[in-house]
């Protein structure tokens, strides 16, 4: 039982955290429409940003978030405004290679800059630590801070979407760009304010991801593609849809672990000898093939 | 006018003077080895190492250092090439064998290397292995241990280290030399406290020959397996694979491991509270100098393989002496990864030197018939002569591993002390692996 319990404690944990780093895609591609693939990138500088912070000013690696979402901030205004802003007046297939290009440069970038190796923190005041709450749930310290501000993350942004005259204009540009302007809304300054608050807090997720995480120039790939998924499951425009798909693509990696429990509690031979953990993101993968198979609105989407 | 033709004269006399002499004075043959090593990427850190362990022996090799008490170290140069001097051209393959093969083309057709060294990790040396068969130019491996490598019948390979038979082998003689009291400071440990085993090991060429070699052995010595993971050295996440081996509540665990990967295991292993009575890396991340420089005394009582530990020293004086200029040189002691590099060169000079010159063939018939004894050797072999017949054609028949054991010193200092072979035991083996 103890198998069990550990392994949906961490898929929450780790569906959490996921949910985080999808959050900055949800509002970028799923309320706003605009295909981001280096949403990964961004990630990857977040992660930098937290890194090289805490070991040039000797700070806690929790006390660069702040200067790690004002950089994200930045980063998702300037491409906005200095790139993506020209790729929407060109048909859906520019903001694909044009969004494809920006996650080759950033990515070649960051390898110019920092090399292809693998840097990790090992220092700060919550790494390495760890609750043992019983019943083989073990918590990590850092993954329950990163869960804590995904929660609060998501909040706020439902918040802002739902009770906030801005978010009603940031709804209002997604849905009807032209509509919206004949409104009086300007809608180049909500699709900049909506990079820029995806940059944020995908930088801030970054940044808090490099306390358990190693990171290298590549390492955006991976979570690019798990945050697709995540906007795809949830639904493209809903918010508590994310966070509920973050928490559902948690459990589709911890698999293998709910795969050792059967195995080892029917003690099932055949079961305990299929190497399950080497296919573990191959799942991800499985799910948003399904997900665009059988709703490709997503489980609580609500737009066309 | 007369004055500046007999100049001109002159000057055209001296130039073919010297056109003819300098050739034969200088012998300015060069002999271009191309090194493949991870420089960067996730094993930078054993590429670094590698890198420096070659650059030594380079060293020694074109300098004439007689009191180290080597072949290579009494001549400049290769004597029987009249003093031809080795140039190693180094190249980067990120621990990815697509890269290393177009490398691997790029030194044979470009820079007309005379041979190779290299590549570390186990994929990489297979896939330049291939072009050096291809193009007919002798690959020297220093440091890649998967079995298979030598088992191809391949003409211009040879491979200087144990590879992973032996590693694991040694591993199983030691488990039941652990049940048997064989070990220094612990007595007989009864069998079924350290019956069952797990294994992870990283998912490429290397690691998957490891996990089949414990499930192989482990047979073979009556331990029963309980748990054998693949995992992919670059995931940024092993949590559920740690959570996977806890599962089976193993009294060993085993492991094969890159650089970042073996470190985030082991940080991973301390989050979930792990408590295995034993464990045990497979060198390469296990022995890195960054290994214990970042997780500190959380590797105190964890093992490793190895086929260096500076302790040696104390038992074989050219170690201690070429430890020390290495230590001069970078500030750490020799590891399995520089050692084995080093040795490596050492085995390019020696067959260079048997040679005598620098057509394929010749060096393809040295290499076959080489023998360096031991006490040339900073590794604690039995010396280098390669296999020409058999199942393993190319390998090292000399070559033996060591066990090792990171403990805290009385100077606060974390170091590898060896525990096996018994009979060099260096200190009491801790025993069991202290609580995380």
């Amino acid at each position: 039982m103890d198998i069990l319990f550990g392994a949906i404690a961490s898929g929450i944990l780790l569906g959490m955290v996921l949910a985080l780093v999808a959050l900055g895609l949800t509002i970028i591609f799923g309320l706003m429409d605009i295909v981001n693939f280096a949403h990964g990138e961004f990630l990857m500088v977040g992660m930098y940003t937290g890194l090289l912070t805490a070991q040039a000013t000797g700070m806690d690696p929790l006390f660069t978030l702040p200067l790690a979402g004002a950089i994200g901030f930045l980063l998702g205004v300037v491409c906005y405004g200095g790139f993506v802003k020209y790729l929407l007046r060109g048909p859906m297939i520019a903001q694909l290679l044009g969004t494809f290009g920006l996650m080759l440069l950033l990515r070649n970038l960051a390898l110019l800059f920092f090399g292809s190796e693998d840097r990790a923190l090992h220092h700060g005041l919550l790494v390495g630590k760890s609750f043992d709450v019983g019943m083989g749930i073990i918590l990590s310290a850092t993954k329950l801070a990163v869960a804590v501000l995904s929660v609060l993350a998501f909040c706020g942004v439902w918040l802002l979407m739902n009770r906030t005259k801005l978010g009603k204009a940031l709804t209002a540009t997604a849905l009807n760009r032209q509509g919206a302007r004949y409104m009086g809304i300007p809608t180049e300054r909500m699709n900049a304010l909506a990079w820029g608050i995806g940059g944020s807090t995908v930088t801030i997720a970054g940044a808090l991801i490099v306390n358990f995480w190693s990171v290298n120039p590549y390492v955006g790939l991976i979570f690019t593609m798990i945050a697709f998924t995540v906007v795809a499951l949830g639904g493209f425009g809903s918010v508590p849809g994310a966070f509920f798909a973050g928490l559902v693509v948690g459990f589709i990696m911890e698999i293998p672990g709910f795969w050792d429990f059967f195995a080892i509690t029917f003690d099932i031979g055949w079961m305990a000898d299929v190497p399950m953990t080497s296919f573990k993101y191959t799942w991800i993968y499985v799910a948003y093939f399904v997900i665009m198979l059988i709703s490709p609105r997503g489980l609580f989407g609500w737009k066309q | 006018m007369k004055i500046s033709s007999n100049c001109a004269q002159l000057l055209v006399g001296i130039f073919l003077l010297t056109a003819l002499v300098l050739p034969s004075a200088v012998t300015a043959e060069e002999i271009k080895i191309g090194v493949l090593f991870p420089l960067t990427g996730g094993a930078a850190s054993a590429g670094r190492e590698l890198r420096s362990g070659a650059e030594l022996a380079l060293e020694i090799a074109n300098n004439p250092m007689p009191d180290i008490n080597m072949a290579m170290a009494r001549n400049a140069g290769i004597k029987s090439m009249g003093g031809a001097k080795i140039t190693l051209i180094f190249k980067d393959h990120e621990g990815n064998p697509t890269l290393g093969a177009d490398l691997a083309k790029k030194l044979i057709l470009d820079d007309k290397v005379h041979g190779l060294m290299g590549a570390y990790h186990s994929a990489v040396t297979k896939a330049v292995s291939v072009v050096a068969e291809q193009y007919g130019v002798p690959l020297i491996n220093d440091s890649s241990t998967s079995p298979e490598l030598t088992k191809q019948g391949y003409k211009w390979f040879w491979r200087t280290t144990p590879h992973d038979i032996y590693f694991t082998k040694d591993l199983f003689e030691f488990l039941k030399g652990l049940t048997e009291g064989k070990v220094k400071g612990v007595p007989a440990v009864p069998k079924k406290d350290i019956m069952s085993l797990a294994s992870a090991c990283e998912k490429t060429e290397w690691g998957a020959a490891v996990s089949e070699l414990i499930e192989k052995f482990g047979k073979d010595y009556g331990f029963e397996v309980k748990k054998s993971i693949l995992y992919a050295a670059k995931a940024t996440d092993l949590s559920s694979e740690v959570r996977s081996l806890i599962a089976v509540k193993p009294d060993a665990m085993l492991f094969a491991s890159y650089t970042s990967d073996a470190i985030l295991m082991m940080k991973t292993l301390k989050d979930q509270k792990a408590a295995p009575k034993l464990l045990w890396g497979q060198n390469a991340g296990f022995e890195v100098p960054e290994f214990v420089s970042t997780l500190g005394d959380t590797t105190v009582g964890s093992l490793t393989r190895t086929v260096f530990i500076p302790k040696i020293a104390l038992v074989k004086p050219v170690a201690a002496k070429v430890n020390a200029m290495y230590k001069a040189k970078t500030g750490n002691d020799l590891s399995g990864a520089s050692a084995r590099s080093f040795t490596g060169l050492q085995a390019w000079v020696h067959v260079l030197e048997k040679a005598g010159s620098l057509k394929p063939a010749d060096i393809q018939k040295a290499a076959n018939a080489i023998e360096i004894p031991g006490d040339e050797l900073v590794v604690p072999w039995q010396g280098i002569k390669f296999a020409t017949t058999g199942d393993d054609i190319g390998q090292n028949t000399l070559g033996m591993g060591l066990i090792g054991q990171y403990q805290k010193g009385a100077d606060g200092k974390i170091d590898l002390e060896i525990v096996y072979p018994f009979n060099v035991a260096t200190a009491n083996m801790i025993y069991p692996f202290p609580k995380f």
